[in-house]
């Protein structure tokens, strides 16, 4: 077995380059005119004005998960635990019962969701047969002072809206 | 052992045993033939044509593999093409009117259908046509839950009812697609086995009400054991779980084969018995009402028993033999009298002639075997004697209150060492929570004389300890369970050749003539 060798052309070997003070001076260029910019003019800012300005999010992105619901309001969830089957850090825990709407036999009575422990993989919606738990709600800044507040259970999960129109949603984002 | 012969699978010489059929014989070397219909308790039925073999240079050359005895010679065909289009056409037409939910159907992970489906076919369906629609959630009465849809009519059931219960309350009714299982009208299941029709049918046609929903089943962690229901000592299956953030606690039990004490099934009172392992649990240590840290109380104890004139101890004949042989042992360190009795524990006239005893005391034989006494007349007079009384989880209560004995208690200062918190503890002046079944290992002898052992398998968070390391603290000799064999080999003449880790899965029947009986 032979080692594949490239050769890599150095760069900054030049005179001028190997004097420094050119290339400090090149760089300071850019250093003052951002100041000056933002001295003259605090709105041309580069930065954005977080957490004031939220910043636009793709449709694509794992935010907080909610649990979807038919038009009449019930959970889509039958509890059939391949979402807690599939997570990877074991953060959803479910409790099942009878269901007797007529839409399925089971559904949850329980719906815990350790966002402490959870990965945002987004595992947990690519198992779901029945498109019941989505991680749409463009909430991507999960914080609190407790710990107990960050096991949301099924009634956050519900009341939760989609971020998102559900075209754009499964356009993926543009 | 039976005579050996061989025959050929796929062209691969194979030995088995004869006498057997098809399926019984080869799945013991590892190959697997696929069936719905055939379970080994029940004979061979044959009417889901799942298990068509082929036979080279045999007349007819196609064969269901569950009637077919094995032959010398034999040449059986698995894998050829049109073994494969019949396993495979076979399961089309199961799954034309299967709801196919497995999401929400309980078997799921552990269905044949399924599980077939994933190995022989994994075709789309075909079907343009709408499904039949049938009844779901029935209550078949003894807990049985019923969805017509999912079945795929191997009549398991119905048989198991005809044959093994003799009540027959099950019937297949219709034909074609509107066929379907039934009850009679106004007449539920009533035995009480009925719940093994769930273990039985091969799909999620039938559904426990007390297991339905509760869990998934490839979450359950499954250890063997033993049910210390009665003195039966059916072998069992715990299936247990940890969820996240709580306690290890056991969803049900399943029967687990043993020929040589329960066949193939377990009694309902015996698989809803998982329920007093999960509830009602002592776990704190009591000093006279007051919770004392665990080492607090066993100084306690001790010193109660130092003290005392001529203790009493009274154990469980639940215990394993290694308990009661370290008990025994505590016993005769203390100078007090031991006895076992627990004439509380016989239920004369529950018992049936299948698996059910009127005794429900799982190791009673060992009691018997460690010549530990369990007769009423030496108790109440040992109990009048007495001036202190250590209850080795014994439920005097059992079958209700006893007068005599509770007014004899009321005069004696008593310790309790128990699993559960029961009325004939609470008088106890210090109260020390142990493990029960499920949390330690250990052999007991069933009524027939047949030794087995068991692993521990829950593992709870706030875990009791073991009785044998309580009588250890209490200063025993015994330090663990292999430690107690040395003295009950010695002391119990038809355990003598007995090696604790080398007792097979199905048990020793145990050879005991008089002298046996009689203890060191």
């Amino acid at each position: 077995m032979s080692i594949k060798v490239r050769v890599v052309e150095r760069k900054g070997r030049t005179f001028l380059e190997q004097l420094y003070l050119v290339e400090v001076v090149k760089g300071m260029t850019v250093t003052l005119g951002h100041f000056f910019r933002n001295l003259l003019d605090n709105s041309r800012l580069y930065v954005r004005h977080y957490p004031e300005v939220k910043p636009e999010i793709s449709p694509r992105w794992r935010g907080r998960h909610r649990l979807t619901r038919h038009e009449d309001g019930s959970v889509k969830c039958v509890a059939c635990f391949m979402c807690q089957t599939n997570c990877p850090s074991n953060c959803i825990m479910i409790e099942a019962g009878e269901r007797f709407d007529g839409r399925s036999e089971k559904m949850p009575v329980k719906f815990d969701i350790d966002l402490l422990e959870c990965i945002y993989c987004g595992y947990c919606v690519e198992a779901c047969p029945m498109d019941a738990i989505r991680m749409d709600t463009g909430i991507f800044s999960v914080t609190s002072n407790s710990r107990e507040s960050l096991l949301i259970g099924l009634e956050q999960l519900m009341e939760t809206p989609g971020g998102f129109s559900e075209v754009d949603y499964h356009k993926g984002g543009g | 052992m039976a005579e050996m012969v061989k025959l050929f699978v796929n062209g691969q010489e194979v030995e088995v045993e004869s006498g057997k059929n098809l399926i019984d014989a080869l799945k013991v070397v590892g190959i697997e033939i696929p069936h719905f219909c055939y379970h080994p308790a029940l004979g061979a039925d044959g009417n889901c044509r799942m298990c068509l073999v082929g036979i080279e240079d045999g007349r007819p050359p196609i064969v269901p593999a569950c009637k077919t005895p094995v032959q010398a010679g034999m040449k059986v065909l698995l894998d050829a093409e049109h073994i494969k289009k019949i396993q495979h056409d076979v399961l089309e037409f199961e799954l034309i009117n299967h709801p196919i939910d497995c999401p929400v159907c309980d078997q799921a992970g552990e269905c044949s259908l399924q599980d077939y489906y994933m190995k022989y076919s994994l075709d789309d369906s075909r079907m343009r046509v709408d499904q039949v629609a049938k009844a779901k959630r029935m209550d078949f009465g003894c807990g049985v839950v019923h969805d017509q849809e999912r079945c795929v009519l191997c009549a398991r059931c119905v048989r198991f009812t005809r044959q093994i219960t003799k009540t027959g309350e099950l019937g297949i009714v219709n034909r074609t697609d509107a066929a379907r299982v039934t009850i009679f009208p106004g007449r539920p299941l009533n035995n009480r086995y009925a719940l093994n029709i769930v273990d039985l049918c091969p799909v999620g046609a039938m559904t426990s009400q007390d297991f339905r929903f509760r869990q998934r089943v490839w979450f359950l962690k499954k250890d063997a054991s033993i049910c210390h229901g009665c003195s039966r000592g059916c072998n069992i299956y715990i299936d247990h779980h940890r969820e996240k953030y709580k306690d290890d606690i056991i969803y049900r039990f399943r029967p687990r084969t043993n020929l040589l004490v329960n066949g193939y099934f377990i009694c309902d009172a015996g698989r809803l018995s998982y329920k007093e392992e999960n509830e009602n649990r002592q776990v704190t240590s009591l000093i006279e009402g007051r919770q004392a840290p665990f080492d607090e109380t066993i100084a306690a104890i001790r010193q109660k028993l130092d003290q005392a004139r001529k203790p009493l101890i009274l154990i469980s004949p639940d215990c394993s033999l290694e308990q009661m042989w370290a008990v025994r042992r505590v016993s005769t360190l203390y100078g007090a009298s031991l006895s076992g009795f627990s004439d509380a524990y016989v239920k004369a006239g529950d018992g049936d002639d299948f698996l059910i005893n009127d005794d429900k005391a799982a190791n009673r034989r060992g009691l018997e075997l460690l010549g530990i006494k369990t007769d009423r007349k030496s108790f109440i007079e040992a109990l009048q004697k007495t001036d202190l009384f250590v209850n080795f989880n014994n439920d005097l209560h059992f079958s209700g209150v006893d007068e005599e004995i509770d007014a004899l208690l009321g005069t004696v200062q008593s310790i309790a060492v128990c699993s559960h918190q029961r009325d004939v503890f609470k008088t106890a002046s210090i109260i020390l929570p142990i493990a029960s079944y499920s949390e330690y290992g250990g052999t007991i002898i069933n009524q027939d004389y047949v030794l087995q052992a068991f692993a521990k398998a829950v593992v709870k968070n706030e875990a009791g300890k073991d009785m044998l390391e309580v009588t250890r603290l209490l200063g025993g000799a015994v330090i663990d369970a292999r430690h107690a064999w040395p003295g009950i080999r010695k002391s119990v003449a038809c355990l003598a050749d007995v090696d604790p880790a080398a007792i097979p899965a199905e048990g020793i029947k145990l050879q005991t003539g008089e002298d046996a009986n009689v203890g060191a």
